[in-house]
């Protein structure tokens, strides 16, 4: 199955801002943010479908992803 | 106590406005606003809130400006680098709006002081450039039973919400988690953004015109000048506003 992945701010350094990835079914959250690279001591805000979800989420052909680590700045 | 004339005239654009006149600029006059921090968003907002006409403002900050601050705190200039950045802010504000009172505080905003710096104001504009003292505002609005309009920024990349706890997630619930300090990259523009927008939440809530962030956090990509909304649900296991609150 396909699914897009957007990466926001910090994050962009694991990857392009916007990417579709082929994937197989079952596939969680938790298994693309390893696929990325990204590092587990790195906190995230995971959204599919504009919804709030947890890294055991499995995702559905087609779904969006988007990954957010908070950010500080002021 | 009514408008005077010069106020009637300096607000006319905004109370042409459907649904705002004389009442509603009344309100803006009554209302109390702690903005926690004098920087790059503080900037925007506290520059919006004052030629808005909002009644008090009470800005903290215990930094002073320096260079590397100047490409976005445009509250300061290189003539007060070494004056503190809430008293800087008073000038700059003042000259804008003499109408609003401005109490500049020049502490640290820590477990001790919060409370009385947040005093009996009616929101708190979350300023701040850490996460710890972030927490530590969400807490106090918590207590005080106020709202928290939280904006943060790096880069050409930033976020708003509004957190009205319980009926909305607190800001733990949105990250339970503080990335980890560091100097952010960032252009003028984008705390100009998310400060403004910042500033716009305050003025709907304090007015009762349109409606808040609540519930949703705003993600701003300036890199391809996109916005987007994302429903943010409360965490019924949330330290702070959770089942479990210590």
């Amino acid at each position: 199955m396909k699914i897009t992945v957007k990466l926001f701010a910090t994050l962009k350094q694991y990857g392009p801002e916007i990417q579709e990835m082929t994937v197989q079914e079952g596939t969680t959250v938790a298994d693309i943010v390893r696929m990325l690279r990204i590092p587990e001591s790195i906190p995230l805000l995971r959204i599919v479908n504009s919804v709030h979800v947890d890294p055991n989420h499995k995702l559905k052909d087609g779904d969006p992803l988007a990954l957010f680590s908070p950010i500080a700045g002021g | 106590m009514n408008l005077s004339e010069e106020e009637l005239k300096r607000y006319n654009r905004q109370m042409m406005m459907d649904g705002w006149g004389e009442e509603t600029q009344q309100k803006l006059k009554n209302s109390t606003v702690f903005i926690a921090g004098a920087g790059g968003l503080g900037s925007p907002v506290s520059i919006y809130l004052t030629v808005a006409g909002i009644g008090n403002l009470r800005i903290c900050d215990f930094d002073s400006p320096d260079w590397t601050n100047l490409n976005r705190q445009i509250l300061h200039d290189h003539t007060r680098i070494g004056t503190n950045k809430a008293e800087s802010a008073k000038i700059t504000l003042n000259r804008l709006n003499p109408s609003v009172n401005v109490e500049a505080f020049t502490g640290k905003i820590t477990e001790e002081t919060v409370d009385e710096l947040v005093g009996d104001a009616d929101l708190i504009i979350d300023c701040m450039d850490n996460f710890p003292t972030r927490y530590l505002l969400n807490e106090t609005a918590i207590r005080k039973g106020i709202p928290l309009i939280y904006g943060s920024i790096w880069g050409m990349d930033g976020m708003v919400s509004f957190i009205d706890s319980p009926e909305t997630p607190c800001l733990k619930c949105l990250f339970p988690e503080a990335p980890p300090s560091e100097t952010f990259p960032v252009v003028g523009a984008t705390p100009g953004v998310i400060g403004s927008l910042q500033a716009l939440e305050a003025i709907k809530y304090l007015t009762g015109i349109g409606s808040n962030l609540r519930g949703y956090l705003l993600v701003w990509n300036g890199m391809k000048n996109e916005f987007r909304r994302y429903r943010v649900p409360k965490d019924p296991e949330c330290p702070i506003c959770g089942n479990n609150k210590g």
